[in-house]
């Protein structure tokens, strides 16, 4: 990959706090990553190492308060989403990030057809696309959220009495029939192999089991043209022939929907098969990150190594299933230096004292600098048998 | 219920109309007691219309006009005998109904508009910190105040203040009403709002007022109706208390009879074993009433819910095979032709606190 593609999204440094009662912890800290247009990144990690705080923090989802970003760049196609103004969101979102959830039981709005699910996400990015509802335009211009454009006097006085809005809006719907967003519905539902969208479209949510409900929030995600698709932990509820038909679409939509993919997942075998890069979690940081293979094949990190040998294998029964000893610590009590001194087996005097190096490329045979690691003892790490 | 499959969107009004009608009707008739209530609420107003339009219809006598025959029982004359002013209580019963029934609906309407309004604010915007957040506790903390005392006593107190009549005492129950409402919805907000559908329909860029009204409000919606259904009951029996229990709280005999004016009235100068008709007649209307409204609510409640209301429509045809599942082609076996489907956590998450 050349360094002229510019990626996606770029977050830098990002920190993430969350206020509880009188205490404040961060969830996230310091995580630099840029996602390349076209590529699945995967992000793996324990419960509670800020993966799905990451994820919603990305397209700006989290709830302010009680979390709030406290420093850092999320930068999405050349414009900082850090400071806007909470009262500009809805412009931002869905114009290039859509989200896909983790429950797909609760995803879909128990009250409406599939059909008025669809259809309302596609209404929304026509109404944006005719300039009906104000969005954010991505383009080398960066947008100004400070102010509204105000009416020059030529644009009132040439238009008519009517507000502006209502016009418009009435001249849009005009435009499209309900046959048009039908068509669309349907396409989109075929578009994540629906066999008889037909069918589906009269349905309720609670009558399409949970794959069925999967497969409708992607085309509902990928309606709205997303450049960047945030999956957090999509398959984790569904049992493991939906997981692996789910995946299969989603590395089939790669081809066709030319869209990024931030994939959430505490299922390393799910990231394998998915990602073409992986970022490892823990306890809020990014500890290592590197293309796939490289870093199932020989990872940089004692934690990444830990994670590694704790998968199960079907081949060899010899003795304990290998599991970290100790547990996550509490993000509001972390241990001075490294976050995972204390269930290393690297670790040293530096580790406890002094806080880790930050993500450094790993020299190693004909490399690049695309694998990182922030561990001080990265060379010492051992390959996993 | 996929008689008409695939129609979604492109279906012409008429047949969507048709469709739902014939849904309703099924729902209505899986569960026997709902129907009854339907069937209850659909005579009474029938009947009320009928009154307030061309009494002469239904009702023999004026409210206060004297038949010459006094304290007689039940006969074919007088269907529920009269009193000792020899005024026919079947005409004042009837005479009464509409009143009863429209301060029923209008109060507890009025509550739910301004107790729903209040409760939707309340429970979607109440982040500390913000100004919805001081709304918010403003509007709980002015409920609190009204809830604290029981609501048929804090009306007491508004009638005692603002004076007997007609007007004061459904002023004084309006006044007192809606707080409920406002505690109902908010509850319900609060259950739904955090659901990942709300997320998600935030994340695809749906505005704050969109969100509220399309995706937060509908599901809100069903348990606020059933409970705004079994309201109106309760308001009438709350109207009809305050009527007897404030003596000429509302005139009666008089030009608009009220049921509970009429207990009131005779309670004290007629005796249950010698003139037993003079109370009972009114005390089965409002128990009728009061009843009707009652089952509607328990079946407007598998109406709404779009969960139930497919599963009942199916199980009450018996001579059609349901539709087979055409969804399922991922492995999952739905659960076919089930009486009531399993709560999903949806609804567990959903339901009243």
């Amino acid at each position: 990959m050349t360094e002229a593609v510019e990626p996606v999204v770029a977050i830098e440094h990002l920190s993430v706090d969350y206020t509880v009662g009188a205490g404040r912890f961060q969830a996230v800290s310091d995580v630099s990553l840029t996602i390349p247009p076209g590529r699945v990144v995967g992000i793996v990690g324990e419960t509670g190492c800020g993966k799905s705080t990451l994820a919603q923090a990305i397209p700006r989802l989290l709830p302010e308060p009680p979390a709030s970003i406290g420093s850092g760049k999320i930068i999405f196609r050349g414009t900082d989403l850090v400071p806007i103004p909470k009262s500009r969101l809805a412009m931002v979102r869905g114009t290039g990030i859509g989200v896909i959830f983790q429950e797909p039981l609760n995803s879909l709005n128990p009250a409406f057809r599939i059909y008025d699910q669809v259809a309302e996400a596609i209404q929304i990015r026509h109404w944006r696309e005719t300039g009906v509802l104000r969005t954010f335009q991505p383009g080398p211009k960066p947008f100004d959220y400070s102010k509204r454009p105000l009416p020059t006097v030529a644009d009132t006085l040439s238009k008519p009495f009517l507000p502006g809005g209502a016009v418009q809006e009435a001249a849009v719907r005009k435009l499209r029939t309900k046959a048009d967003f039908r068509r669309e519905v349907l396409e989109y539902l075929r578009l994540v192999r629906i066999n008889d969208p037909e069918t589906i479209l009269d349905l309720y949510p609670h009558e399409l089991s949970g794959g069925m409900r999967q497969r409708i929030m992607i085309a509902m995600a990928l309606s709205e043209k997303p450049a960047l698709l945030i999956a957090d932990e999509p398959t984790s509820a569904l049992d493991v022939t939906i997981q692996a038909q789910v995946l299969t679409l989603m590395k089939e939509l790669i081809e066709e929907v030319h869209t990024s993919i931030l994939f959430i997942s505490h299922d390393l075998g799910v990231v394998a098969e998915i990602a073409d890069d992986l970022g490892v979690m823990y306890a809020g940081r990014l500890v290592e990150f590197g293309p796939v293979a490289r870093i199932f094949e020989h990872p940089r990190h004692p934690y990444t190594r830990s994670l590694l040998r704790s998968i199960p294998a079907i081949y060899k029964s010899d003795g304990q299933l290998a599991s970290i000893p100790g547990s996550v610590p509490n993000l509001s009590r972390l241990p001075p230096g490294c976050r995972f001194n204390p269930r290393c087996s690297l670790a040293q005097d530096i580790c406890r004292r002094d806080p880790p190096p930050p993500l450094r490329p790993i020299a190693g045979p004909g490399e690049d600098d695309v694998h990182r690691s922030a561990c001080h003892f990265a060379e010492s790490v051992e390959p996993v048998a | 219920m996929s008689s008409t499959p695939g129609t979604g969107g492109g279906e012409p009004a008429g047949a969507r109309i048709r469709r739902h009608a014939v849904g309703f009707y099924r729902v209505l008739r899986a569960n026997p007691l709902s129907f009854i209530g339907f069937v209850l609420v659909f005579l009474i107003l029938v009947v009320a219309l009928i009154v307030t339009v061309a009494p002469h219809v239904l009702v023999p006598y004026g409210p206060t006009q004297e038949t010459g025959v006094y304290n007689s029982p039940p006969s074919w004359a007088h269907p529920f005998g009269t009193d000792g002013n020899s005024f026919d209580i079947y005409s004042n019963v009837m005479l009464a109904l509409p009143l009863d029934v429209s301060i029923g609906v209008a109060v507890a309407g009025f509550s739910l508009i301004l107790g729903g309004l209040l409760g939707l604010v309340a429970g979607y915007w109440d982040r500390p910190g913000t100004l919805g957040g001081v709304s918010s506790s403003a509007i709980l903390r002015i409920t609190d105040v009204f809830l604290a005392f029981p609501s048929l006593v804090l009306a007491l107190a508004f009638v005692a203040s603002l004076g007997p009549g007609l007007t004061e005492v459904i002023l004084a129950i309006m006044l007192t009403w809606w707080p409920y409402y406002v505690r109902l919805v908010r509850g319900e907000v609060l259950a739904v709002k955090h659901l990942p559908y709300i997320t998600a329909a935030r994340a695809a860029g749906v505005r704050d007022g969109r969100i509220v009204i399309r995706h937060v409000l509908r599901n809100v919606l069903e348990p606020v109706v059933v409970y705004f259904t079994l309201d109106i009951g309760t308001v009438l029996v709350t109207f009809s208390t305050i009527a007897y229990v404030i003596p000429g709280g509302l005139p009666y005999p008089s030009s608009r009879p009220e049921w509970g004016a009429m207990l009131s009235y005779y309670q004290g100068s007629y005796l249950i074993g010698t003139y037993w008709w003079a109370i009972t007649f009114p005390s089965i209307a409002i128990f009728v009433t009061v009843l009707s409204f009652s089952l509607l609510g328990d079946g407007l409640r598998d109406v709404l819910d779009p969960r139930t209301r497919r599963a009942l429509a199916q199980s009450a045809i018996t001579h059609e095979p349901p539709p087979e599942s055409p969804v399922d082609k991922a492995g999952v076996a739905e659960p076919e032709r089930v009486p009531s489907l399993p709560v999903s956590p949806s609804i567990e998450a959903g339901g009243p606190p």
